[in-house]
C-alpha cells in the first residue's frame, strides 16, 4: 500500500495544499508528516490547523520544539552571523504569531514515531537537529538505522529529498592484548538498510523551486521522491506582506540550494 | 626516548592506589604522560586528598593531565553546574543516600576546579575521553556494536578512541570493513563503495588497572598498579 511522507512544511500554506492535492490525486490516505510545520514562512496557525484538521500523524521538528522550549540550537545551525539573525527574528515573530492551543500542539508531538520496520523522525533518531545529509559517511549512516532498530529510517531536516540505500556491508575485527594465545578474530555482515529523505514542501533546498514529498510502498517497498508546483508568488508576497525577511521569499522563487544550513552540518546540537 | 602514555581513570578517592600507580610510573621507561580519564571522584570515600594532589602534584610526580568523568558530572548537574538539571540517572539507579555521599566525599572548593574540565582530548590521531564521542556515560567494551564503536570513532574523527567508562581493559582493532552505498536523488543514481581504515577502541581500565600506550608502535599494555614491584619482589621483573 502507496503512504506519503512530508517533512519541513515551514508554514508555506500554498505548498502545503499542493502537496495534499497531489497525494489525494494518487488516492493516498495514509500521510506521515516529519515535522518543522513552523518557521520561515508567513502561515504558521494555517499549516498547524491543515494538519491537525487532517489528522496527519506528525513527530515533532527542531523549529516546533524550538518555538515551544526556546532555541535549542546553537549558532552552528546558521552558516552566518547574518543568518542567524535572520533565523532569530523568524523564531521571535512565529512565537509571537502562534495561538496557545498551536503551541500546545507542537509541544506534544512524539519525537519519532514508529511503524512496523520504518522509524520516521525530524533529523536522526539522535536529535532532531542532526543532518543526515545524502553524502554522510556511510558506516555512520547505517549505525543511525541500526542502532534505532529499524530497517528504512525516514528523516527531514536537510530539505534535500534522497533516497540511499547501505548495503553488502561487512566489519572485521580483532581483539589485540588479550592474554589469550588464540588471535581473537571475527567478520560481521552487515544488515541492508534504508534512509529516506522527504525534502521539504516548503522550503526546498533541492536547487528547485518545487515542493517535494516522498510516496513508499510498504509492500514492494519502493520509494518515489515526487515533485509538486505549488503558487510561489503567494507565499513569497504573504512572506513580504508578513514582515518577514525578504531574502525568505527570494530564495523560495529562485530555489536557492544551501539557505541557512550549517557549514559543519553533522555538527550535533548539544545545548 | 620512548614516549608512553599512562592512561588512568576510576580512582574514586584512592589517594594510595594514585601513589602507587605514581610510584609505578617513575619505574617505567620512556618519556611518560600521564592521562586520568576521569572518575576521580566517588561516592565510597572522601575524594579531597586525592583531588588536592592532583592540582597540587608533589614535585616529583608525574604531571597529570585530568578530564572528567561520569562522576564528576553526576556532582556537577547535582550542584548546579548544568543549569536546571539535576543528577537524576545517578538518583534513579543509586537512590537518594549515594547522591548524599557523592556531595559530602567533595568539598565544594574543588567544584569550580571539576567544572573547568575538558570533556577529552585529542592527541595525534588519539581520543582521550571518559566515555565516548557521544556522552561521558557511553559504556563501550568488547561486546559493543562495531557499527556504533565506528560511529564513536568518526565523530571524533579519530584512529584510536581511548575510553574508560566501562572500567574494563580491552584493545579491539577493526581491521577492515566495506558497505556499498547508492543514493537516488533528483539529479540521478550515485553509487559509492567506502571501506574502513584501521582503526582501534581501547579500554584503559579503573582504579589499579590501567593502560601504558607506546605512541611509537601502537601497542597497549594493561598493567596493574603495584603487579610490578610485587613481581620484583619474587624474582619476576616485568620488562616495559
Amino acid at each position: 500500500m502507496n503512504q506519503a511522507v512530508i517533512s519541513c512544511l515551514h508554514a508555506n500554506l500554498p505548498a502545503v495544499e499542493a502537496v495534499l492535492k497531489d497525494i489525494e490525486l494518487q488516492g493516498i490516505t495514509n500521510i506521515t508528516c516529519l515535522g518543522d510545520l513552523v518557521g520561515y514562512g508567513p502561515q504558521p496557525n494555517e499549516v498547524i490547523e491543515l494538519i491537525k484538521d487532517k489528522k496527519i500523524a506528525t513527530c515533532q521538528g527542531c523549529w516546533d520544539e524550538d518555538v515551544v522550549d526556546g532555541l535549542d540550537a546553537c549558532d552552528c545551525s546558521y552558516p552566518s552571523q547574518v543568518a542567524e539573525k535572520r533565523g532569530h527574528f523568524a523564531h521571535q515573530w512565529t512565537t509571537e504569531k502562534l495561538t496557545k492551543e498551536n503551541k500546545d500542539f507542537l509541544a506534544n508531538l512524539p519525537y519519532s514515531i514508529r511503524k512496523d520496520k520504518c522509524l520516521f523522525v525530524h533529523g536522526s533518531p539522535n536529535s532532531q537537529h542532526e543532518y543526515l545529509l545524502p553524502d554522510m559517511d556511510a558506516f555512520a549512516a547505517l549505525e543511525r538505522v541500526e542502532n534505532a532498530k529499524a530497517e528504512i529510517l525516514f528523516c527531514g531536516h536537510t530539505h534535500q529529498p534522497y533516497i540511499r540505500e547501505l548495503a553488502n556491508g561487512s566489519i572485521a575485527v580483532k581483539v589485540k592484548n588479550s592474554g589469550s594465545k588464540d588471535i581473537q578474530k571475527k567478520e560481521m555482515n552487515l544488515p541492508m538498510r534504508r534512509i529516506v529523505n522527504a525534502g521539504s514542501v516548503g522550503e526546498p533546498r533541492h536547487g528547485g523551486t518545487k515542493a517535494t514529498y516522498v510516496v513508499y510502498n510498504d509492500i514492494t517497498n519502493d520509494v518515489k521522491i515526487r515533485e509538486v508546483e505549488y503558487d510561489i508568488e503567494l507565499t513569497c508576497k504573504a512572506i513580504i506582506n508578513a514582515g518577514l525577511p525578504p531574502i525568505f521569499a527570494w530564495r523560495l522563487k529562485n530555489g536557492f540550494e544551501f539557505a541557512e544550513r550549517a557549514e559543519d552540518a553533522s555538527h550535533v546540537c548539544e545545548r | 626516548m620512548i614516549e608512553r602514555w599512562a592512561l588512568i581513570s576510576g580512582l574514586k578517592g584512592d589517594l594510595d592506589t594514585y601513589e602507587l600507580i605514581q610510584k609505578d610510573l617513575k619505574k617505567t621507561p620512556g618519556n611518560i604522560t600521564l592521562f586520568v580519564l576521569g572518575d576521580m571522584i566517588g561516592p565510597e570515600k572522601n575524594c579531597n586528598k586525592l583531588l588536592h594532589r592532583l592540582i597540587n602534584p608533589k614535585s616529583n610526580d608525574l604531571q597529570p593531565w585530568c578530564i572528567y568523568g561520569w562522576w564528576e558530572e553526576q556532582i556537577l548537574l547535582e550542584s548546579g553546574y548544568r543549569g536546571n538539571q539535576r543528577a537524576e540517572a545517578l538518583r534513579i539507579n543509586k537512590g537518594e543516600e549515594v547522591v548524599k555521599s557523592l556531595i559530602n566525599a567533595v568539598d565544594k572548593s574543588f567544584l569550580d576546579w571539576i567544572a573547568s574540565l575538558q570533556f577529552g582530548f585529542v592527541e595525534l590521531d588519539c581520543g582521550l575521553i571518559h566515555g565516548s564521542s557521544k556522552d561521558v556515560g557511553d559504556d563501550l567494551t568488547l561486546d559493543t556494536p562495531p557499527l556504533t564503536l565506528l560511529d564513536r570513532l568518526t565523530r571524533l574523527q579519530v584512529n584510536r578512541l581511548f575510553t574508560a567508562r566501562s572500567t574494563q581493559q580491552f584493545h579491539l582493532e577493526l581491521t577492515e570493513g566495506i558497505v556499498h552505498s547508492e543514493v537516488q536523488d533528483l539529479a540521478g543514481n550515485h553509487k559509492k563503495e567506502q571501506k574502513v581504515p584501521q582503526k582501534a577502541v581501547i579500554g584503559v581500565g579503573a582504579g589499579k588497572n590501567y593502560t601504558l600506550y607506546d605512541v611509537g608502535t601502537d601497542n597497549t599494555q594493561f598493567v596493574r598498579a603495584g603487579y610490578q614491584l610485587e613481581k620484583k619482589k619474587n624474582g619476576f621483573g616485568l620488562h616495559l
